[in-house]
């Protein structure tokens, strides 16, 4: 019996071509999506889990009540070892690292690279594997370097490197040989090789090097700047440790520290997900349910069309009746198709997966596993997806088709009940609002972000490249920097240079509280300073509002440049009226003496408001990291391969790594622009499964009023008289679901849009555009089928009964 | 006696109108029989078809079938008994278009859970009879109108009724073949199925033992 369901299920889905491929196609869309989603959402709660202990490792995090005093992920060095000795049934083990960037040479192959200064028990504790390499001595002498394996193929252009050495430079320029004494095997995400996305570190050394680099001692209790791994015996909670953290802080960090830090051991597992104000659960929460809401709107989808086809089946299901078939067993049939249907579909969203993933990890800016890397037992998902799937799809229509009276289906009589009706319409008009909502979305949201890029940045970012310098933080070098500067600066296809410790990235190097002199310190206000040459404001092109720039030969480090914003902060009417005035930084004696007043540009991500800003000259501030090169119009290729040439010839230890503007902003904004590609993604999903339940539904009416529109041209009613019928009762529905979907995307947005503090007023286009563009779409597709209708003859629709 | 109709009628309610298809009718069929319905369109010739073949239902009086009191079994028994006992032939044919011959015969046997030996060997049985073995592999779209019908005969003969049902069996065929299928129908009977037809044609009518006519649900002569 079954065998016999199958075999005509499959004939009838052979014979409905167009039916059967509008429904795969739909089906195919929702499933591949999800698919990808579902692999992506379980490959991010893997992260961290693959450590070994998983279950024990923990981060000590940070919690500052001065945001300035420190990140979250980095605390007090000593505290993890401390914690270990004065608690061994606490905490089994440690991990620490200092985060370096540096010069990374073999021969004249050099690049900047991310290392991890940290402590012996790396490879040990999380049960990392190496290539090669042996991982219980890899780090017994000083000067050895373990290193990824990616790097080592960027390095030599193979894997088996140990024995070989990289020369890596400290920060007074001085070179050093390391040995390589391991190469470290693919890991999974995890928050010890990578805590973060920027830092990924490919270089591992550990801290019996440490003098060379000369960076702040693991024994230190005033540098917060280690990220600090432990590992709880076993059956050991967070929370035991609360006291012993309490009271180590208490016994050996100063004043500042206790008012300030508190720390706080988070489970490795959970901090994956929960780093960066628990974006990335964010994200995965925001894909599921888009994936979520186009499974179902296939899933309506396929309802519908099942159910407006019934009038293609009605003779079908009447004569089975009479020939003694019960409602059982049509029900059974009509299951068995669509079964069918959800397997080929699931099937073909499998195959797709390949080809769909590399598409989806453009999206998400993660790499995706492959279909094998998956545990066995993930084989019987697709099979759990196409029951649950089939089943819920296939139900309601094979009620409703066998629920049909025998005699009237025999006479073609198609009675769908009201309710039916009514359900069907709202199925169509909730992919209707999820569509426009989406669309609008999308729309807004491109808006929001042209906005980023646009205009209102307060500094031209056009032809703007900037570049990382060797450093060299003493009187000397910046001279020297200066030097190289100016040569830079005589290059034809440049026409501004500037060295600044500072770009319009969002991570400048100090804050400070300031206060005008004179007045109550209480009465303080948190300030960004900046370090700069005096050419930064031309290469930038932000204006000047008052006074004047910081000057090249300038030697007097108290004298500032402030934003119009610490201008209006600190209290002074106008920015002439600062000119000349003074301020304090809070602990420091020495005042600082306003020389200039510039307008406001966006320093960090338009998320956050224009912070007050002094800006201190590199002359006497002895730090740098960057060139910015300002390049004249004309051809780019050209213009960098001139200062390539040049940066050779000037710099021969270091390369020239250049990035656009463009490129600093799109890493700023990166999750906006992810977000942005969600929507346009979800956009055109929501509208490809929209329309193919549109077309299911015109085809349904149509095929009921077959014999009026017959009727209704015998009397004389026009192509276009006719054609409206069949639109009106589309737009009203239609209509109905703008109502609905509008307010709910101005709250949908408004809501994200209040994550800014720049943002786009909310204007009609976006909602008219999506309007337009959904009704129009929906008035030819339904135009595309009547008019067939509408032309015949209409002898032929009138004989049919 | 086969079936007894006993003041049976049906009454149904359109638009807010009550509408009598069919009017206290009194019908005694024995077995071996074969009846023609005759009257003009409307007269409830249809109506009374589906009544006593149980697809539909009188409102009102008795029908007996084979002893049992149909009046007042429940669907699920009803439709055991059609299943068992009544073949339909329709003027349309009916056929499932996405069948085969040999499956579209064989549906109503799939539908009784008969085993599968037991179907094939009945099926060919009956595409021997009929002779359309060479067509058995054919879709219904694939034969002309008498072929199908005779196919739809055999559908209604494959799980060995006592009662055929037809409804203007010849009404979409032309006359030869119209006069093929009636000849059949004769021989069944002879065989001893009884017949139950519904025909607009008087020459049709000559093939039945016994000419019913009706008019406005009732019947006018015996």
């Amino acid at each position: 019996m079954i065998w016999i369901y199958f075999k005509i299920a499959w004939r009838n889905l052979k014979k409905r071509q167009l039916y059967t491929a509008i429904n795969i196609l739909g089906l195919v869309t929702g499933i591949s999506f999800a698919l990808l989603i579902s692999a992506f959402v379980w490959q991010e709660f893997q992260g961290n889990k693959n450590l070994k202990n998983a279950n024990s490792q923990y981060i000590l995090t940070s919690q500052w009540k001065n945001p300035n005093m420190g990140v979250e992920f980095a605390t007090l060095a000593p505290l993890a070892e401390r914690l270990k000795e004065e608690y061994p049934h606490l905490v089994a083990n440690y991990y620490r690292w200092d985060g370096l960037t540096s010069i990374v040479s073999n021969g004249s192959v050099n690049f900047r690279e991310s290392i991890q200064l940290g402590d012996e028990s790396f490879l040990d504790m999380y049960g990392f594997n190496l290539l090669y390499g042996n991982a219980n001595t890899a780090f017994n002498n000083p000067f050895s370097v373990v290193i990824k394996s990616e790097k080592a193929t960027k390095f030599f252009g193979k894997t088996d490197v140990v024995g070989e050495t990289l020369t890596i430079q400290n920060f007074e320029g001085d070179n050093h040989e390391f040995i390589i004494t391991g190469v470290l095997a693919k890991t999974p995400e995890n928050s010890v090789t990578q805590i973060t996305k920027q830092n990924n570190g490919g270089f591992f050394i550990t801290k019996n090097s440490a003098t060379y680099f000369d960076r702040a001692h693991f024994q230190d209790w005033e540098a917060p700047i280690f990220a600090c791994y432990v590992e709880l015996q076993p059956g050991i909670t967070a929370q035991q440790l609360a006291d012993p953290i309490e009271r180590l802080i208490q016994n050996h960090t100063s004043e500042v520290f206790q008012k300030n830090l508190t720390v706080v051991p988070q489970k490795l597992t959970d901090y994956y997900l929960n780093k960066d104000h628990a974006s990335l659960k964010q994200m995965l929460y925001t894909l599921s349910f888009v994936g979520f809401f186009i499974v179902i709107m296939a899933m309506i989808n396929f309802i519908n069309i099942a159910i407006s086809h019934s009038g293609s089946r009605i003779k079908e299901i009447g004569v089975r009746k009479v020939l003694g078939g019960n409602r059982k067993q049509l029900i059974l049939q009509f299951l068995t198709e669509s079964i069918i249907l959800v397997s080929i579909s699931t099937v073909l969203a499998c195959l797709s997966y390949p080809f769909l993933s590399p598409w989806f990890e453009g999206l998400i800016g993660k790499e995706l596993m492959n279909l094998s890397q998956f545990p066995i037992y993930f084989l019987f998902i697709p099979f759990l997806f196409i029951l649950v799937l089939g089943l819920f799809v296939g139900l309601y229509p094979a009620f409703v088709l066998s629920s049909f009276k025998s005699i009237d289906a025999l006479q073609g009589k198609l009675k769908t009940g009201t309710k039916a009706v009514y359900l069907r319409k709202s199925l169509l008009s909730f992919q209707y609002v999820t569509a426009l909502i989406v669309l609008i979305s999308a729309i807004l949201v491109t808006q929001q972000l042209n906005s980023f890029f646009g205009k209102n940045l307060g500094y031209d970012k056009d032809s703007l490249i900037t570049a990382t310098i060797p450093r060299d933080w003493t009187q000397e070098g910046v001279k020297k920097m200066l030097t190289i500067r100016n040569e830079f600066s005589k290059l034809p296809s440049v026409e501004n240079v500037s060295l600044s410790y500072e770009i319009p990235n969002g991570n400048n190097g100090f804050q400070m509280s300031i206060y005008k002199t004179g007045e109550n310190p209480e009465q303080s206000y948190a300030t960004q300073g900046l370090v700069s040459d005096d050419a930064y404001l031309e290469t930038y092109q932000i204006s000047l509002v008052a006074g004047r720039f910081l000057e090249s030969e300038e030697t007097n480090p108290d004298l500032v440049v402030i934003n119009e914003k610490a201008s209006d902060t600190y209290g002074f009417k106008n920015a002439e009226e600062a000119i000349g005035h003074q301020l304090n930084i809070i602990d420091d004696e020495n005042p600082l003496t306003i020389i200039g007043v510039i307008s406001d540009f966006h320093f960090e991500s338009m998320q956050q408001p224009i912070k007050p800003q002094v800006f201190f000259n590199v002359n006497t501030n002895l730090h740098y990291r960057y060139l910015s090169f300002k390049l004249k119009a004309g051809n780019i290729k050209e213009s960098l391969m001139a200062i390539q040439q040049k940066w050779q010839s000037l710099m021969p230890d270091s390369s020239f790594e250049y990035q656009f503007m463009d490129d600093t902003l799109a890493t700023l904004y990166e999750n906006e622009l992810q977000f942005k590609k969600a929507t346009y993604t979800a956009s055109i999903l929501s509208f490809i499964i929209g329309l193919l339940g549109i077309f299911g539904m015109v085809s349904l009416s149509i095929n009921k009023r077959i014999k009026e529109v017959g009727i209704r041209k015998v009397l004389g009613a026009s192509v276009a008289s006719i054609s409206y019928l069949f639109i009106k009762e589309f737009l009203v529905i239609l209509v109905l679901s703008i109502l609905i979907a509008c307010p709910l995307a101005y709250l949908l947005m408004n809501q994200w849009l209040s994550n800014y503090a720049y943002r786009i007023t909310i204007g009609l286009n976006p909602f008219l555009i999506g309007i337009l563009l959904i009704g129009s779409i929906t008035i030819i597709l339904i135009l595309f089928q009547t008019l067939k209708t509408a032309i015949a003859n209409p002898i032929k629709s009138l004989k049919t009964e | 006696m086969l079936l007894r109709l006993n003041q049976a009628s049906r009454i149904i309610k359109s638009g807010g109108k009550k509408v009598t298809l069919l009017d206290t009718i009194n019908l005694d069929v024995k077995e071996g029989e074969f009846i023609s319905l005759m009257g003009p369109s409307g007269s409830g010739k249809s109506t009374l078809l589906n009544c006593i073949g149980m697809l539909d239902n009188f409102t009102d009086g008795g029908y007996v079938f084979l002893e049992e009191p149909v009046h007042s079994m429940k669907e699920r028994d009803r439709s055991k008994l059609y299943k068992e006992y009544i073949g339909f032939v329709f003027q349309a044919y009916h056929l499932i278009d996405e069948l085969t011959v040999q499956e579209n015969i064989e549906t109503p046997l799939l539908y009784k859970n008969v085993k599968s030996s037991e179907r094939k060997a009945m099926v060919a049985d009956m595409l021997d009879r009929f002779n359309i073995v060479g067509k058995k592999d054919l879709f219904p779209a694939q034969l002309s109108g008498g072929q199908q019908q005779l196919v739809g005969i055999a559908r209604a003969l494959i799980s060995k009724p006592k009662l055929i049902l037809a409804d203007e069996p010849t009404g979409n065929l032309n006359s030869k073949q119209g006069i093929e299928i009636m000849e059949l129908f004769s021989e069944l009977n002879k065989e001893g199925v009884t017949i139950i037809q519904a025909t607009h044609s008087e020459s049709n009518a000559a093939y039945g033992s016994q000419i019913i006519n009706l008019l406005d649900g009732r019947i006018v002569t015996e």
